[in-house]
Formats: C-alpha cells, sequence, structure tokens
C-alpha cells in the first residue's frame, strides 16, 4: 500500500514550475497525446502519480523520456495545469534520481552549486595550464599559422580528453543502468529474455541517430504551420545533435587529424567538418534560444536555470572555438593561446556537468528508454 | 338528461386510427338516444378542431360534449376551457381514454381494441347524460400567513409576504432566530458571514409593521382549513424581563454562575453551555434566554441580575392566517456509531462540528489537545447511500467542504487537505472552489460506492485508506490528525407539525411537494406551502429563492379576500344519514365533521378541505353520500353502458 506524500509536489517544483496540482483528472492530456499508446498512457498517470507523491511510481516508469513535449496536453489542458511542462520536470527529475552521486539533484536544485561545479572545473583547467603549457612562440609555421601544437601539444591534450571521457563515460554508463535497474529489474510485472536485448538494439541505434519520436509529434489534425513547426524543430534539434557528435567524436577520437599546426585547404575534410559542427551548433543555439525568449512555441515556455546554463556554456564553447580557428590561421600567436585556454575552460565543465549530471544525459536516457520501452512490449508479447 | 350531446372520436394522427376503426365508433356513437352529432377529428386538440368543435356548441346548441382521445392527464382542461369558450358549463364535458387505454394497450388486436373503444365512448355518453351543470366554490379567506421556522428562508418569506401586503406570523421554535445559517461563519460568493445574512434580515423583520415574530414557539393546535385557519402557539418563558436594559456583564456573571451544563447544540455538541445563554454577541433577539427545559430554577442567577424572572409562564396565543409556509430546515445527518469510525475512534468529527471548531480556534487548530496539520474529509456521509434510506445527494456538501478546507489552509499554517470523494459536484459557479482547492494544493481521491474509503487506528495513528479510481485503483493510505465526515442534510424532528397539519412525506422523508417541476412549493393540503431546506437539500440562495416562491404563491391564494375551490367534492344526503362516524375515520383530509340536522347527528363536509377522493363513499352503509361530478346515477348509468 502506497503512502500519499503531498510534501513530494513541492520537490517537484524544483525541477520545473508547473500548476499541475490544478489538475481534476479528465484525461484529455492523454487522450490528445500523439505518443501515448496502449502500452504507455501519459501524461495523466504522472500527473497523478506527482500529485500524490508515488515517488517509486515515477521512479519506475519510462513515461517522461517517451514524452516529446508537443504541448498539445497543455493548450488542451482545461485546468490549466501544463502536463507537458510537468513532464519536462520529471525528465529532470528523473536524471537526478537515476544520478547515484546526487550531484545532478544538486546542480538541479541549487544554481549556486551548479555555478560553484563550473567555476572549480574552469579554475581547474586555468592551473593546469598555468603550470604544464608548453612555449608561447611568437614564431609561425610556413603557411603563416600559430604553432599551437607547442603551446598545447595535441598528445598531452588527448590524454586530458581522454580522462574526461573515461569520467563521463563512468558516469553516465553507470546512472544508465542505475535506469535499467529502476525500469527493467525492478518491475516483476515482465521478465525481459536475454535475446530480446539483441534483436531490439537496432532500436536504441537508430533512435540515438535520428531522434525520429520527434516526427510522431503530429497528429493528422494538426494544421501545416504547426506540422512545419515540428519539423523545423525536429531538423534543428537533428543539426545540433549531429555537430556535437561530430566534434566531440575529433576531439576524443581523432584530435592527432583535428589539432593541426598545417592550414588545410578551405575543403580539406578536416575543415569542412569543424565548419559544418560549428556552424551547426551556432544555428542551433540561435534558434533554441530565441524560442525560448519569444516563448511562442508550447515547449519553449518555461525555461528552468540549467536550459540557459547549458545553452550559454555550450554558446561560449562554440564561439572561442571559432575564435581559436579565426586566430591560429590568421597568424595571432597570443590571441590563439588565451582563446585556447578559455575554450578549454568552458568546454570542461560543459561536458563534466551537462553530459553524465544535467540536461545532456538525455542523448542516453531518451534512447534507452526507447530501448528498454520496447524490450517491455516485445517481452509481453512473446508472453 | 341532457339530449343535445356532441360526440367527437379523435384519431390522434395515426396513434388511435391505426388500431381503432373510429368510423365504426363514430357510428354506433350516432345510434345512441340523444346523441346529436358525432364527428371524426384527425387532431381534437389542434385549434382548428377546437374551434369547430366551440362552433358547434354554440350553433347546434349542444347541452353536452364527449371527446374521445387521449388521457384526460394531457388535455382535461384543454377541452373543459373549449366548453367555458362555447358557453357550456365545463362540467358537461366528459373525456374519454381511448388511446392509453385502447389502441396502444392493444396494438395486437384490432377489431377488440376497436370494441373497448366503443364501449368506452359508450359509457362516457352515459355519464354524461346525467352530468350537472357545476359552478367553483368559493370560500373566504384570512390574508395573513404563519411562517414556521425563521431561519433565512422564513424570514425572507416572511418580509416578501409582508412587503406584499399580507399580515405575517413568524413562529421560531428556538430562543433565537437564524437558523441554521448563523452557524455558518463565512459563505461562499460574498464572503459575509451566515451571522451577518441573519442580522441584516432581522432588522429589516423586527421594524416591519405587519410581521409579528414568536421565538421559543410551538403551534400546539390547528383548525379550520385553507383561507382560514387557526392556529393556537405555545411560548415558552424566556426567564428574562423583555424590557430590560442590555447589561451583558451582568448576564456573563450569571451565566458564570449557573450550575447547569448542557450540551452546546449550537456547536453540534463540541462544548458545553450553561442553561442561561445566547449563543454569539450579535445574536437575535438581543437578550439571552434561559433553557427553560435545562434550567432548575435555584435561583443563583436571579440574585446577580434583576431582570431575571423566574416566575414567568409558558403562554398561548391563538392566530387566525389563511396560509401556513413551512421552512423548518434541515439537519446535519448524524452517523451511527462506527460509521467511518465516528464514535470510536477519537479525532473523527463531522463538517458542521468541524465548522464550528474552526471559528472557534483563533490561532492554531487545535481538537482534543493535538494541532491539526493533515485533514481527511470523507464525502457522502449519509447521503447517496447504497443501503440506507437517503438515496438522494445532499448538494450543497461538496462545495461547502471544499469552500472550508480553503478557508482552514488560509487560516492556519501547515494544513495539508485530502479530500476523499465519491465525485465532485461542485456545480455552477461553486466550481471556482474546486479549481482553487486543488491548486492550493489540496489532494483529491476517489472510490466508488462498492469500495468505500476506510477509517482504522493503527497504533496512535489514524489511517484513511481508499482504492482511487483516479490512480489506476492503486490502494493508497495516509495518516489524518483530524477525520472530517461530510455529512449531508435530513430534514429536522417535525413530528408535531407533520401530525397537525398531515404535511405529505416523501420516502426522502422530506416534505413533498405537488409537482416537483410545475408546482414546487405546493403541496396536496391546499394553503400548506413548504420553502427551503425542508422540502429537499438546498443551498441558502436555494433556499431564498424557493422561500420567495412559496411566498408569493401564499399571497397569491389568499389576497383576494377568497378563494375558488374544484366543485368535484362530496355531498351528504341529511335526511339518509345516520352518522356513523365511518366516513369521517375514512377521510384522510380531516374534512368530514359531525352537525345536527332536524334534531339527529349527521355528517358534515367542509368543503375547504374535502378533495373529492371518494373515500368516503363506499364505507357509508346508508349510501348517504355522494360524490359531486361523480354521482352514483353517472357511475352506474356509465357501467351499464360499459357492459351492455
Amino acid at each position: 500500500m502506497a503512502k500519499i506524500n503531498p510534501d513530494f509536489a513541492k520537490e517537484i517544483f524544483k525541477y520545473g514550475n508547473t500548476d499541475f496540482q490544478a489538475c481534476y483528472n479528465c484525461g484529455n492530456c492523454t487522450a490528445v497525446c500523439s505518443l501515448s499508446d496502449e502500452h504507455n498512457s501519459f501524461p495523466r498517470k504522472m500527473v497523478r502519480a506527482s500529485v500524490l507523491g508515488l515517488e517509486k511510481n515515477i521512479q519506475s516508469s519510462l513515461d517522461p523520456w517517451l514524452c516529446y513535449y508537443c504541448g498539445e496536453c497543455s493548450t488542451t489542458c482545461p485546468r490549466g495545469a501544463n502536463p507537458g511542462e510537468l513532464m519536462m520536470s520529471l525528465r529532470r527529475y528523473l536524471t537526478a534520481s537515476y544520478d547515484w552521486t546526487g550531484l545532478s539533484k544538486k546542480f538541479y536544485t541549487s544554481k549556486i552549486s551548479e555555478l560553484i561545479a563550473i567555476f572549480i572545473f574552469s579554475a581547474l583547467i586555468l592551473v593546469l595550464f598555468i603550470f604544464y603549457h608548453g612555449p608561447m612562440d611568437t614564431t609561425l609555421t610556413e603557411q603563416g599559422g600559430v604553432k599551437l601544437n607547442t603551446f598545447a601539444p595535441w598528445k598531452t591534450i588527448e590524454i586530458g580528453d581522454w580522462i574526461m571521457a573515461g569520467l563521463l563515460s563512468f558516469f553516465l554508463i553507470t546512472n544508465v543502468f542505475n535506469m535499467f535497474l529502476k525500469v527493467i529489474i525492478k518491475d516483476k510485472t515482465v521478465k525481459i529474455p536475454l535475446k530480446l536485448y539483441f534483436t531490439e538494439l537496432w532500436k536504441l541505434i537508430f533512435h540515438f541517430a535520428t531522434q525520429w519520436q520527434f516526427r510522431k509529434c503530429n497528429t493528422k489534425d494538426d494544421k501545416p504551420s504547426d506540422v512545419k513547426k515540428t519539423l523545423t524543430y525536429w531538423i534543428m534539434h537533428w543539426l545540433l545533435m549531429s555537430s556535437y557528435i561530430t566534434l566531440f567524436t575529433m576531439i576524443v577520437g581523432f584530435l592527432w587529424w583535428f589539432q593541426t599546426d598545417e592550414i588545410h585547404n578551405w575543403w580539406h575534410p578536416q575543415r569542412l567538418l569543424g565548419y559544418y559542427s560549428t556552424l551547426g551548433l551556432t544555428i542551433g543555439i540561435i534558434y533554441f534560444s530565441i524560442n525560448r525568449i519569444k516563448k511562442d512555441i508550447e515547449k519553449s515556455k518555461f525555461s528552468h536555470y540549467t536550459d540557459w546554463t547549458f545553452l550559454v556554456l555550450l554558446f561560449l564553447t562554440t564561439i572561442s572555438g571559432i575564435l581559436v580557428h579565426l586566430f591560429r590561421i590568421n597568424g595571432m600567436p597570443y590571441a590563439t593561446y588565451y582563446m585556447y585556454v578559455f575554450h578549454l575552460m568552458v568546454l570542461f565543465p560543459m561536458l563534466m556537468i551537462e553530459v553524465p549530471f544535467s540536461k545532456w544525459s538525455h542523448l542516453a536516457y531518451r534512447p534507452f528508454s526507447i530501448y528498454f520501452n520496447n524490450l517491455k512490449i516485445a517481452a509481453r508479447k512473446e508472453e | 338528461m341532457k339530449n343535445k350531446i356532441g360526440v367527437y372520436i379523435c384519431q390522434c394522427g395515426s396513434n388511435i386510427s391505426d388500431y381503432v376503426d373510429v368510423v365504426k365508433v363514430k357510428d354506433a356513437a350516432l345510434k345512441v338516444n340523444g346523441v346529436h352529432l358525432a364527428k371524426t377529428t384527425m387532431f381534437a386538440c389542434a385549434d382548428s378542431t377546437q374551434q369547430e368543435i366551440a362552433n358547434d356548441i354554440k350553433e347546434q346548441k349542444l347541452d353536452a360534449i364527449v371527446i374521445a382521445s387521449c388521457s384526460p392527464k394531457l388535455h382535461l382542461f384543454t377541452f373543459r376551457n373549449v366548453a367555458i369558450q362555447a358557453g357550456l358549463n365545463p362540467y358537461n364535458y366528459v373525456q374519454v381514454n381511448i388511446r392509453e387505454q385502447g389502441s396502444w394497450a392493444h396494438s395486437d388486436n384490432k377489431p377488440k381494441a376497436t370494441e373497448k373503444a366503443i364501449q368506452l365512448v359508450l359509457g362516457g355518453i352515459a355519464r354524461v347524460k346525467h352530468s350537472k351543470e357545476l359552478d367553483m366554490i368559493k370560500i373566504h379567506s384570512e390574508n395573513a400567513v404563519a411562517v414556521v421556522g425563521a431561519g433565512v428562508a422564513g424570514m425572507r418569506a416572511a418580509l416578501e409576504l409582508a412587503e406584499m401586503g399580507s399580515v405575517v406570523h413568524l413562529i421560531e421554535r428556538e430562543y433565537f432566530v437564524g437558523g441554521r445559517a448563523s452557524q455558518w461563519n463565512v459563505l461562499f460568493t460574498t464572503n459575509e458571514t451566515g451571522q451577518q445574512v441573519v442580522s441584516r434580515l432581522y432588522n429589516q423583520i423586527i421594524t416591519h409593521p405587519k410581521v409579528t415574530l414568536y421565538t421559543a414557539t410551538n403551534i400546539v393546535s390547528k383548525k379550520g382549513s385553507v383561507g382560514d385557519f387557526t392556529l393556537t402557539l405555545k411560548t415558552k418563558p424566556r426567564y428574562i424581563n423583555p424590557e430590560c436594559k442590555l447589561d451583558l456583564k451582568k448576564f456573563q456573571l450569571a451565566i458564570d454562575k449557573c450550575p447547569i451544563e448542557v450540551n452546546d447544540e449550537f456547536n453540534f455538541g463540541i462544548t458545553k453551555r450553561k442553561a442561561i445563554f445566547k449563543n454569539y454577541d450579535s445574536e437575535f433577539p438581543e437578550i439571552p434566554a434561559i433553557d427553560y427545559d435545562a434550567c432548575n430554577k435555584c435561583g443563583e442567577c436571579a440574585k446577580l441580575c434583576d431582570d431575571i424572572d423566574l416566575n414567568q409562564q409558558p403562554h398561548e396565543t391563538t392566530i387566525n392566517v389563511g396560509a401556513v409556509l413551512l421552512s423548518t430546515g434541515f439537519n446535519p445527518y448524524e452517523p451511527p456509531v462506527g460509521e467511518f469510525g465516528y464514535g470510536e475512534v477519537d479525532n473523527v468529527i463531522t463538517l458542521q462540528q468541524f465548522k464550528r471548531l474552526i471559528e472557534l480556534s483563533p490561532e492554531k487548530l487545535i481538537y482534543k489537545g493535538k494541532e491539526i496539520k493533515n485533514i481527511a474529509y470523507i464525502y457522502c456521509v449519509g447521503s447517496r447511500q447504497v443501503d440506507g434510506d437517503n438515496k438522494y445527494c445532499s448538494r450543497y456538501c461538496c462545495t461547502s467542504v471544499i469552500h472550508t478546507a480553503i478557508l482552514v489552509k488560509n487560516k492556519y499554517k501547515g494544513i495539508q487537505n485530502f479530500h476523499f470523494n465519491r465525485g465532485i459536484r461542485t456545480y455552477g459557479k461553486q466550481e471556482k472552489l474546486y479549481h482553487e482547492a486543488s491548486e492550493q494544493g489540496d489532494i483529491f481521491l476517489q472510490s466508488f460506492e462498492d469500495a468505500p474509503t476506510q477509517v482504522e487506528k493503527v497504533g496512535n495513528e489514524t489511517i484513511v485508506k481508499i482504492k482511487d479510481i483516479l490512480t489506476a485503483n492503486e490502494e493508497l493510505e495516509m495518516s489524518a490528525n483530524l477525520v472530517v465526515l461530510v455529512t449531508g442534510m435530513v430534514p429536522r424532528e417535525n413530528a408535531d407539525i407533520v401530525n397537525l397539519l398531515k404535511v405529505p412525506i416523501g420516502r426522502d422523508k422530506f416534505f413533498n411537494e405537488i409537482h416537483p417541476k410545475l408546482r414546487p412549493v405546493e403541496t396536496v393540503i391546499d394553503g400548506v406551502l413548504i420553502s427551503g431546506a425542508c422540502q429537499a437539500p438546498l443551498n441558502i440562495t436555494e433556499s431564498v429563492k424557493s422561500a420567495l416562491a412559496a411566498a408569493s404563491k401564499a399571497n397569491s391564494l389568499i389576497s383576494k379576500g377568497e378563494i375558488e375551490l374544484e366543485p368535484t367534492m362530496a355531498m351528504v344526503y341529511n335526511d339518509k344519514c345516520t352518522w356513523c362516524g365511518k366516513c369521517s375515520a375514512a377521510c384522510p383530509y380531516d374534512a368530514i365533521s359531525i352537525k345536527e340536522y332536524n334534531g339527529k347527528q349527521i355528517a358534515q363536509i367542509t368543503e375547504a378541505l374535502c378533495k373529492g377522493c371518494g373515500m368516503c363513499l363506499p364505507v357509508c352503509p346508508e349510501n348517504a353520500i355522494d360524490l359531486i361530478g361523480y354521482t352514483d346515477k353517472e357511475m352506474e348509468s356509465m357501467i351499464e353502458a360499459l357492459i351492455s
């Protein structure tokens, strides 16, 4: 027998501000949702669980991750209870609840903690550079470029990258495992046959690569302008995601190829990939920032401070990255070196905070939730 | 004997003519002696047909008409009006029902349906032959009304009646006016308190020259009937000089001294009061009262206060009124011991007690020494019962409890409300309260009647459990500091009034109206009207509306000085009657009394009381009573025609 816990609402309010308590259980939100189906009925169930404070029901649920926030539920709600934004808040809450370190909860519920963490990570980078940077060579290469690998040899930086990637992976994978425990292992109503873990694996990869669920946020009754908005959003999101993945891969896996002193021709794949990614990030950041400022689509109406932290850090990283490149190829040694240090001072905290503990963790939770959900559905079918 | 009778056979579109051969019926009618004309018609009730019938009556000088159509329940008065228009006495018209009792009932056998229709029509003709011209009976009416119950409804009705020019006797059983409304604090939509509403009404009533207020007064006897009731009122002494100066300090000394303590009904028993009391400072009438039934006349109070006079005696008053308006209100449902832990678990109270508790607790909400934080409200207690008699919804409680929950949360710190309901019915504007309560974080849980909420004592905790249908039937529980049973309405204890006035009681034990939609404030007892929560669960707004309706209905009934009554009533053949009293015993309306006639005792019918029900006829051994409009002659000739 579950105990009602009204104080839970106060907890949820820290993860996003909605009037979900105004819900009177009409169920319009679930009826109108184009992603809710017979296997996963949401968002009403999650609203109800939040009102009553049934934490276990929420922690074991995949529903928040299966919602792609078209906002139809919020505009339809006769009580203005904002179920869409509650689902968003629950994604933040779940991110915190999967994280065994407790850092995620700290960052999500206290602005100060997040700022301090950013400061510490930045300071760490600064200190490392102050003590261990290479010579600040002002002579230029034959092509007239800055000798960046003298100041910060890629071999040294790569060691740092690997350490960072190791940490990120460790935290993210353990958190995903925690999610797996909560939603699959603790669910005694269904047992997943081992074989399914392999046969359903393509869904994890497919959805990681495409975010195809966004496309299902439309219903056949939607106006053409709404369909266009959803399509634009999906394209922008994909652009941002693919740019990020490309850059991350080049930095962590191929730094020797990416961070060169040689200035390649503009059509060289190194430069083209770099331009694609930085442009993709810039356009994406501008698009999402404008949405959040204009608030004219439902999912951008409410911004948690962590949403802005993420956008600002990403923006600074992107701009400083572009500047490093420009300073380097134009032969401006000091500007290049200082900008490089600044670039790492925002890049490092952004990745360390956002990927395992905050907004960017959804790159794992989203596709994994679809994967886990399909495991359950397939297992039930087999039963 | 009528001998120029017009007979009309209605086809009712095809409702009748599909099964009954109306031409055959017409031909059969034409053969009867005294029938001057017979016609079939597509719709007898159509305007053109009504005109045609009226013309026939005038031009052919018909002395009676029979219309064979639908049930008289539908069109008796339609066709009576046709007769009146054409100058024919309406009682020389008989309606024969060949639809509900003919074509519809026998659609499987057309020849027999036609045969039955013919018999019925012949019966109707036979009856109308013996019909008499009758006129409405007119009786005197007194332009005065007794309003029983000085709650909000009664006071508002009294005021309205007085404004319309009727003399009003406002009779209140308690020592103070205001009824239930004075027990409630802030009321929804206006944010006035119940006591303020009562004060406003009282100040108008007490200064109105046409209203007389009687407090601590019961009706002990009734004579007469509509237009002319004589009521005897018995007033309990207040034991306080009515002209006294209101020295409340002196009274407080007397109250402190009084050795008698009784349950304080004003606070629904959660506190005690003395025999000398006043429920709240601005209560009316201003002077306190000494409880006649509780006081032991020890005289201690009289020593402290000269205005106390324990020698006062009960006294009687006789009043003469044309109508009685009942607004006796409701009682909160009293749960039996054990219902949701009531009387067994120490922190279970009713909504009404809770509302008083809030008013008595200024700073912190404390019950039995413990501070209250978590409150569980259990809805529909005593209403919508599955096993009990109260099948009805009490209507006001959802709104009342949600309103109270909002007040509590605003008044005290750290309150959490849990509403265990069976569906929220905050109809109309009251829906806003429901929204407000949800927004402030109140939790609503819902169950079906087959799996009711449970209240249990587990160790020191009071646990409330529910199978919540809003959470996929999940079993949920919480620990409550206080359980509030949201008890509905039942009628007040009114046996004396019911016996005196013979007011009809419905299955739900509330007073019954004649017709819920068309005659909602009248009872089958002429001159007795009902208003407010004595009739059905109503909120204050609705009570006042019904009070105003009853007031205007009463006024329109009696203010003309005379009342018209149907002439259809019992009649005694004075020579035949030997007074055995059987008719009087059989009469459900007390309309038969005894009188002297030519040196013997005979029965006498009080016209104003007789309803023409006919109960007295079969019991008369001398066949000395006849029913005007349904005389033996009419009925016997009708029966003969039916079986011929």
